[in-house]
């Protein structure tokens, strides 16, 4: 027998403390925009007697599921100004959280494969423009160059007649993304802790004073939710109801392969986005199971028909072996918009609702998120995406950009 | 009036060659052919009225009255599609056929309506029908579940259809016009492979 | 794979179906008379049940008929299915599915 010790354990990123009796804020669950609220709490509004709860393990919903896309090319106004505020911060927060988590500006191809689609994408690419998003057009030989196993040929179901192209776009790795958050958070003094349910709120009057959790009350000044797939659970534990369904969406990847797909490819119109990630398997996504659902899982329909669409847009694709599927819960809101903002509890604010599209948003959502705790008043970035404008009517409709079926 | 029957073309018209040429011998032997220009009668009717037993008499037999359920008479039959919807098909002429049915409903709550356009039928037989059906159909065809004489809406493929079982070995697939084309090149290709020997 | 049983046509695959949410949401009586607030309430608030959760169905390229359903959101699980009108029932007293023929 080897006589080598085992080498030492690296130290740990972040420590596992006891829940103490209160905190100045409480932030519910501990995925990627929990972590990125708490880290902005800290960072911009000094805040450091924080906790975030994560009734799991620390990143293991949302954010251990998702295809790790971040693009800004939103249509509207409200959506491009979010998206691409985090987008800014995801080029510097590599270097601000010292850590590298891979994010790797590939681009991302959104394409066109209709007239109507056409119309749409120029229609994009010109708002984008106007908002500072870059984005071009690209008709197909140009969408052939940028990837060159994209099936362009004219004779397939749906041709590829061209495709918006923003090159700042990319991919990064989610679960280093979490970790990163996570460390920071925890240097700046912020509790993380996980196994830690929320089963209920103690409010004094109108106004939240703490949380119920398996492991006993927390007081809180203030409580952010932010549990993308529980957040209609959370509410009602609360007494407010959100314009939430909460929906399976799937996503897969291949075994490895050599790098073959240099960027990242969405379409809308067949339901298949794919990209390859450092390791080399491909990963693809479809849209969403049509049915509520908390299960963490869908229809195997829904894996086949975005296979289909996969192999149909990259013949490479046809003798792939497919490693994995999964499934996470994906909260979808009427608008296709997220919801950031107050609630009817005073002291608790919400945020909720991105759909599909979370995990780009993870330092814009945090950063608003974090301002709307500290200060009781939306950012100016997520005024409009306030629970009232459902009341209101003022709508974010972003069914179009957000690339997949809500 | 012109003669329409001169012109009209069917809707597979393009893919005969290939569906003969499809044809499989053998252990596991099917083919493939279009029956075209058959009368086709939609009905809407409540079921157990004194409309549904007029029309039933007017087709020669009770209304078939709950899933799966086909009459025949002759060379016509009648497919349950729903609780109070009925297609009726026919080597008839639709005109005549449709306007007996209507003359039978009378002012009573219901509908009968010519569809003859609307989907064509194709018929797929022999011992190998089932396997090939079988790749793209989510209903169970095995005998305990299905056999001559049922008739169900499904899907095959993507394509929604009536499928309808005649005979131990035979099948009518009736797809809506602009999808026939589509399931047409989705049989022969799925047909290619009992072409072979079976790999056990 | 979910297999779902259509109250006229028996056990059918998931793929045969149209999913329709919430089941009995009533249109309001007065549109007309109801706040903003309320009309919201109707227009966009669902409720998004973790566990037993009584759903619409149509069974699209089958009878082309609407159901209920009661669904376990958690398991996908389904407790029950019953004709459009009739009430919520009981858990455990599942309709019994219709034999297709023959």
């Amino acid at each position: 027998m080897s006589t080598t010790p085992l080498p030492e354990h690296p130290a740990w990123l972040w420590r596992n403390p006891d829940p103490k009796p209160s905190y100045d804020a409480v932030v519910v669950g501990g995925g990627g925009h929990g972590l990125a609220t708490a880290y902005y709490l800290a960072r911009n509004h000094g805040l450091t007697n924080i906790a975030v709860l994560e009734k799991g393990w620390l990143a293991g919903g949302n954010m251990a599921r998702n295809t790790t896309i971040i693009r800004s090319n939103y249509l509207l106004d409200q959506s491009a100004a979010m998206y691409e505020f985090a987008l800014r911060l995801w080029e510097d927060l590599p270097a601000e959280l010292d850590y590298d988590f891979l994010f790797s500006q590939r681009g991302v191809l959104n394409l066109a494969h209709t007239l109507q689609d056409v119309r749409e994408s120029t229609r994009r690419v010109n708002a984008n423009r106007l908002n500072g998003v870059d984005a071009e057009w690209l008709d197909a030989d140009e969408v052939a160059k940028v990837c060159p196993i994209l099936n362009t040929s004219p004779d397939i179901r749906y041709p590829v007649l061209g495709a918006t192209f923003q090159p700042r776009a990319g991919i990064a790795k989610h679960d280093h993304v979490a970790w990163a958050f996570a460390r920071a958070c925890d240097a700046m003094g912020v509790d993380i802790i996980q196994h830690c349910e929320v089963t209920g709120f103690v409010r004094d009057g109108d106004r939240v004073v703490g949380v119920e959790t398996t492991r006993g009350r927390i007081g809180a000044g203030v409580v952010g939710l932010t549990a993308a797939g529980h957040s209609s659970v959370l509410a009602e534990a609360a007494g407010f109801r959100l314009p939430i369904q909460s929906h399976p969406l799937q996503a897969l990847v291949s075994e490895l392969y050599e790098p073959v797909h240099p960027t990242v490819v969405m379409s809308n119109h067949v339901h298949v986005y794919a990209s390859q990630a450092h390791k080399g398997e491909l990963v693809m996504g479809a849209g969403v199971d049509s049915y509520n659902g908390y299960g963490q899982r869908g229809s195997f329909h829904v894996i086949e028909h975005q296979m289909a669409a996969a192999v149909e847009l990259f013949p490479i694709f046809a003798r792939a072996h497919l490693l994995r599927t999964w499934g996470g819960i994906v909260d979808v809101s009427p608008d296709a918009s997220p919801i950031i903002g107050p609630t009817p509890v005073d002291g608790l604010f919400v945020n909720c609702g991105w759909g599909t599209g979370g995990f780009k948003a993870t330092p814009s959502a945090g950063w608003t998120m974090a301002h709307t705790m500290a200060t009781g008043e939306p950012h100016p970035l997520n005024r409009p995406f306030g629970l009232e404008r459902f009341t209101t009517g003022a709508l974010v409709d972003e069914h179009g950009a957000a690339a997949v079926a809500h | 009036m012109a003669e329409t029957s001169t012109l009209r073309r069917s809707p597979l018209s393009h893919l005969h060659d290939r569906m003969i040429a499809a044809s499989v011998t053998g252990d596991r032997a099917v083919s493939v052919t279009e029956t075209p220009f058959l009368a086709q009668v939609s009905l809407r009717v409540e079921p157990g009225t004194a409309a549904a037993a007029r029309l039933g008499t007017v087709l020669g037999g009770a209304l078939p009255d709950g899933v799966g359920r086909t009459m025949t008479a002759g060379t016509l039959g009648v497919a349950w599609l729903g609780p109070d919807e009925l297609l009726v098909v026919a080597q008839a002429d639709p005109q005549s056929l449709t306007a007996a049915l209507s003359e039978a409903l009378g002012s009573d709550r219901g509908a009968v309506v010519d569809v003859s356009a609307n989907r064509t039928v194709l018929e797929l037989s022999g011992p190998g029908a089932r396997s090939v059906l079988e790749k793209g159909c989510p209903v169970d065809l095995h005998p305990r579940a299905f056999g001559p004489g049922v008739a169900v809406t499904t899907t095959l493929g993507p394509v929604p259809l009536l499928l309808w079982q005649t005979a131990p070995a035979t099948y009518r697939l009736l797809p809506r016009t602009s999808f026939a084309d589509y399931v047409a090149r989705w049989l022969v290709d799925a047909m290619t492979e009992l072409g072979s020997p079976e790999v056990p | 794979m979910m297999l779902l049983t259509c109250p006229w046509c028996g056990p059918r695959n998931e793929t045969e179906f149209h999913y329709g949410g919430q089941a009995h949401v009533a249109y309001p009586e007065r549109p007309a008379d109801l706040t903003d607030e309320e009309w919201a309430e109707f227009l966009f608030f669902r409720d998004n049940t973790r566990g037993p959760f009584a759903e619409r169905w149509a069974h699209s390229v089958g009878c082309r008929r609407w159901f209920n359903a009661v669904r376990d959101t958690r398991t996908y699980e389904v407790l029950a299915v019953y004709r459009p009108g009739d009430p919520r029932p009981a858990l455990g007293d599942a309709v019994p599915a219709p034999t297709p023929a023959p």
